[in-house]
């Protein structure tokens, strides 16, 4: 198992994980109706320093990949861009068609519509590492 | 990527350069023993320069580690 795969299961984990916990917390801020952007923003500020110190170095870590490792993790990313825009869409039209034009939703619907797009896409973008791999695997 | 017209004789000539292993080719050639694997298999199709070190190793003209069928139409 090289770098790139083993990065893909762990983030498959970091995901699993960071659904609980974020699941978690966003209902203890419902549950307590939390108000004000500050009590949002303090939930989330740990989660965007820690999400930062992964992305700079998962960038700085895509430099030792191989020019085959890169073109995979390239069409990842593509297919976890793909992902984030149909998932958004689908969640945005839907709530629309569904509840209607004139219909309100509660004010913790946006946090969990972004906070579970992101994480979608993280989980596309492991899955089709993954499954790329298995798919030139051959007997080595 | 693989290609379904690109052919090579990679591991053939790893085999007449010296008995190289996939790791020591990989090593020289700065790729993955994966990357070598998947190429010998024709799962992948490298990038040109990395189809150019590959034929420098073996000091033999590309055209002789790569091959393309061209199909007509």
């Amino acid at each position: 198992m090289n770098r790139l795969q083993k990065k893909a299961w762990i983030n498959f984990a970091a995901v699993t994980a960071c659904v609980v916990l974020a699941g978690m917390g966003l209902g203890i801020l419902v549950h307590t109706n939390a108000k004000g952007i500050d009590t949002l923003l303090i939930g989330m500020v740990p989660g965007f320093v820690v999400g930062l110190v992964v992305y700079v170095r998962s960038v700085a870590g895509q430099a030792r990949l191989d020019e085959r490792e890169k073109a995979i993790a390239r069409r990842s990313y593509v297919w976890a861009c793909y992902s984030l825009i149909l998932f958004w869409a689908c969640i945005s039209f839907g709530i629309f068609f569904i509840a209607g034009g004139k219909s309100a939703v509660p004010a913790y619907t946006l946090p969990v519509v972004f906070l579970t797009g992101l994480f979608l896409a993280q989980f596309v973008e492991s899955a089709a590492i993954l499954i790329q791999f298995a798919r030139e695997a051959v007997d080595e | 990527m693989s290609s379904d017209y690109l052919t090579n004789q990679v591991r053939r000539l790893r085999f007449e350069n010296g008995q190289m292993t996939q790791q020591q080719l990989a090593d020289k050639v700065g790729v993955t023993r994966q990357t070598i694997i998947a190429i010998e298999a024709g799962k992948y199709a490298p990038s040109l320069p990395l189809a150019f070190k590959l034929a420098r190793t073996f000091e033999v003209p590309i055209e002789q580690v790569f091959q393309y069928e061209d199909q007509e139409i």
